[in-house]
C-alpha cells in the first residue's frame, strides 16, 4: 500500500479520534457517555494498529510522527492515574505517611543527631565567646537580650497574630521543604539547615541563660517547640533518605534507588506541613500571651505527643478497600 | 554550508506502551524549558506585584480607620500566602490539574510525562517540583541546565527522582496531505514511477507548501528536492526532461 492510499483510507478515523480527544481533554472524561468511550477505545486500538503498520512501512515519515502523537495523546487519556478520592487520601494520610516515617526512623535519628550537634556547638560557642552570637542572631534580637528583655514582645506587638502565624508557618514550611529537597545535593543543604537551626537554638539558650531570661525563653518555646523541632528533624530525615539513596544506592542502580526512596521521603516531608501550620498558630497566638507556663507546656506536650502518636502508631493494620 | 533547518532539539527517546508499540517522543530542549519557566515566573511575579502594590497603597494610607487597617492586614496575609503558594504550589498545582502542564509549558507545547509514557500522578508532580530549589531556581539552575544537557533523556535531578520526562508535542497538521488528491491521478497514461514513503512525502510536502514561499526560496527548494528525487526517474523519459525543477516535480507527482 502506498503512503497516499494509506492516508486516504484511514484519515477520517484519525481525525475523528483527534476531535474526540480534544473533547475529553477540555471537558474531562466524566462528560463522556458510554457509546463515546466505547468508540474512543475502539479508535485507539485501531490507531495503534495503524501506528504499528506505519512504523514498519513508512519509517521516518511525518505520518509516523503524527500517529505517534495521536496515540500518545489517546494513551494519556485512557491510562489515567487514580483520581483523588477520600479513600486514596485517607490511605495516604493514615497509612503511607506514618509507614514511611517508621521505615526511615534511622534517618530521622541521624537528622536529630546533626540538630543536637548544632545545639551543642551553639551553646559552647557562646560559652567561649559571647560575640559568637552575632554571627547568627540579628542585631535587634541581640540588643533586647542584652537589655534583659525578650525580643518577642516587640515583634508580636507590631504584627497582629494572624499575620504573624502566617509568616511563621510559611517560613517554617519553606525551611522544611528545602531540607527535604536538599537531599538531592547529597545531603549537604539538609545538613546545613539542620545544623544552622540547632546552632541558633543553642546560641539563644546560652545567651538567654547568661542574661537571666532562661525562664522567659522556656515559657515562650514550651507551646510550639516540640512540634516545630520534630517537624524540622523529620523533614531533615527525609532529606537524608534521599541523600542516602544517592550516595549508597546498595543493590539498586543509583537512578532506581533515588526514584524508590524519593517516593517515601516526600511522604515524610509532607507530614511536616500540617504540623508546622499548627506550630505557627501556637507560636503566634499562645506563646507570646501571658498564659501560665504550665498551660503552654501542657499544650506543647499534648500537640507534640499527638503528632508522634500519629506517626508511630497509626496505619499498622492493613487498609480496607472501599465497598463497591 | 546550509544553515540547520530547525533549531528545535531533535533528541528523541523511545517509550514502550502496553500495546507493545515503541512510542517515540520529542524531548523538550533546554531553551524551551527555560523559556517556559521564565513565562511561569513572570506570570506569578505579576500577580504578586499587583497584590504587593495594593498592600503598599493601603499600608501607607493616611486614614487610620479600622477598615483600612484590617484590609491591610488581610492583604498582608494574602501576600504571604501567595508568595509561599507561588514558591511551592504553583508548579505542583498546575502540573497536577493540567496533566503535566503549567501555563508556560502549555504555551510552548511542553508536557511532563512518566518515563513509561503514562500521565504523571500527584506524587510524581510533587517530587519533581519540590526539588526545584536545588536544581532550577536561582544559581542552582545551573545544575539543572547541566543535567538537561548531559542526561540522555534530558532529566534534571527532580525528573530523575520522579522518573518523568518533559516532552515537546508537535501540533498535528493534516493539511500536508491535502494536496495529494489534487495532484495525484491526473489521468496521464505514461508509465508510473514508484517512490518510497519518504520520497513520496518529501515530494508532497514541497508541493503542498510551495505557494507559501518567496519566489527565490521556492526555486532553490525545488532545486534541492529535484536533486534528491532525480534518480527515481531513471530509465523513463522524465530523466532527460528539459522541464524546470518545479514543473518537473509536478510532473513526477502526476506519474506516481
Amino acid at each position: 500500500m502506498t503512503l497516499g492510499t494509506f492516508v486516504r483510507n484511514n484519515r477520517p478515523r484519525w481525525q475523528r479520534l483527534e476531535t474526540m480527544l480534544s473533547f475529553i481533554e477540555t471537558r474531562g472524561p466524566s462528560k463522556a457517555d458510554r457509546p463515546f468511550l466505547r468508540e474512543l477505545s475502539a479508535l485507539y486500538r485501531a490507531t495503534t494498529g495503524d501506528l504499528a503498520f506505519a512504523q514498519t512501512h513508512y519509517r521516518g515519515t511525518t505520518l509516523q510522527l503524527f500517529l505517534h502523537q495521536l496515540v500518545a495523546r489517546a494513551h494519556n487519556q485512557i491510562y489515567r492515574p487514580h483520581r483523588l478520592s477520600p479513600y486514596i487520601l485517607g490511605k495516604f494520610i493514615f497509612h503511607e505517611i506514618p509507614q514511611a516515617i517508621r521505615e526511615h526512623l534511622p534517618s530521622v535519628t541521624w537528622a536529630a543527631i546533626i540538630f543536637l550537634m548544632g545545639i551543642a556547638l551553639g551553646l559552647s560557642a557562646v560559652q567561649f565567646d559571647e560575640r559568637a552570637a552575632s554571627i547568627i542572631l540579628p542585631n535587634n534580637v541581640l540588643n533586647s537580650i542584652y537589655s534583659g528583655k525578650m525580643w518577642t514582645g516587640s515583634i508580636f506587638s507590631v504584627l497582629p497574630a494572624p499575620v504573624a502565624s502566617t509568616y511563621l508557618f510559611t517560613n517554617n514550611i519553606s525551611v522544611a521543604l528545602l531540607a527535604f529537597a536538599g537531599g538531592l545535593s547529597c545531603g549537604v543543604i539538609t545538613a546545613v539547615i539542620l545544623f544552622q537551626n540547632g546552632f541558633m537554638l543553642g546560641v539563644v539558650f546560652k545567651l538567654c541563660a547568661d542574661y537571666g531570661l532562661l525562664g522567659a525563653v522556656l515559657a515562650f518555646i514550651a507551646g510550639h517547640g516540640l512540634l516545630e523541632i520534630s517537624s524540622i528533624v523529620i523533614a531533615g530525615g527525609a532529606g537524608l533518605v534521599v541523600a542516602n539513596a544517592l550516595l549508597y544506592p546498595g543493590r539498586y542502580s543509583r537512578n532506581d534507588a533515588l526514584a524508590v526512596q524519593g517516593r517515601t521521603a516526600v511522604r515524610m516531608a509532607l507530614a511536616c506541613i500540617p504540623a508546622l501550620v499548627t506550630a505557627g498558630c501556637i507560636e503566634a497566638f499562645v506563646s507570646p500571651s501571658h498564659a501560665p507556663i504550665w498551660f503552654k507546656a501542657m499544650l506543647g506536650l499534648m500537640v507534640g505527643g499527638c503528632f508522634w502518636a500519629y506517626l508511630l502508631l497509626t496505619g499498622k493494620t492493613a487498609v480496607k478497600p472501599p465497598a463497591k | 554550508m546550509n544553515p540547520p533547518l530547525s533549531t528545535w532539539d531533535t533528541r528523541k527517546t523511545e517509550l514502550e506502551l502496553p500495546e507493545e508499540i515503541d512510542l517515540q517522543v520529542e524531548l523538550a530542549n533546554v531553551g524551551s524549558r527555560t523559556l517556559a519557566i521564565l513565562i511561569d515566573l513572570t506570570l506569578g511575579g505579576l500577580v504578586l506585584f499587583i497584590v504587593y502594590s495594593l498592600w503598599e497603597l493601603l499600608a501607607h494610607n493616611i486614614s487610620e480607620d479600622w477598615f483600612t487597617k484590617m484590609s491591610s492586614h488581610v492583604l498582608k496575609i494574602v501576600l504571604l500566602l501567595l508568595f509561599f503558594g507561588f514558591q511551592w504550589c504553583y508548579f505542583n498545582f498546575f502540573e497536577w490539574l493540567w496533566n503535566g502542564q503549567t501555563p508556560g509549558k502549555r504555551l510552548l507545547h511542553l508536557r511532563v510525562i512518566k518515563v513509561d509514557g503514562s500521565p504523571v500522578s500527584g506524587i510524581d508532580v510533587l517530587l519533581r517540583n519540590l526539588s526545584r530549589p536545588v536544581d532550577t531556581l536561582g544559581p542552582m539552575g545551573l545544575i539543572g541546565l547541566l543535567m538537561i544537557f548531559i542526561n540522555r533523556k534530558a532529566q534534571r535531578l527532580g525528573d530523575l527522582m520522579a522518573q518523568t520526562l518533559v516532552i515537546h508535542e508537535t501540533a498535528i497538521d493534516w493539511s500536508i496531505f491535502d494536496q495529494m488528491e489534487a495532484v495525484a491521478g491526473g489521468g496521464s497514461t505514461t508509465p508510473s514511477i514508484r517512490l518510497n514513503a519518504k520520497q513520496w512525502e518529501l515530494l508532497h510536502r514541497y508541493l503542498n507548501r510551495r505557494e507559501k514561499f518567496e519566489y527565490d526560496v521556492r526555486e532553490r527548494l525545488a532545486q534541492t528536492v529535484y536533486d534528491v528525487l532525480k534518480r527515481t526517474a531513471q530509465g523513463t523519459d522524465l530523466e532527460r526532461s528539459p522541464l524546470p525543477p518545479e514543473d518537473w516535480l509536478v510532473e513526477l507527482a502526476r506519474r506516481t
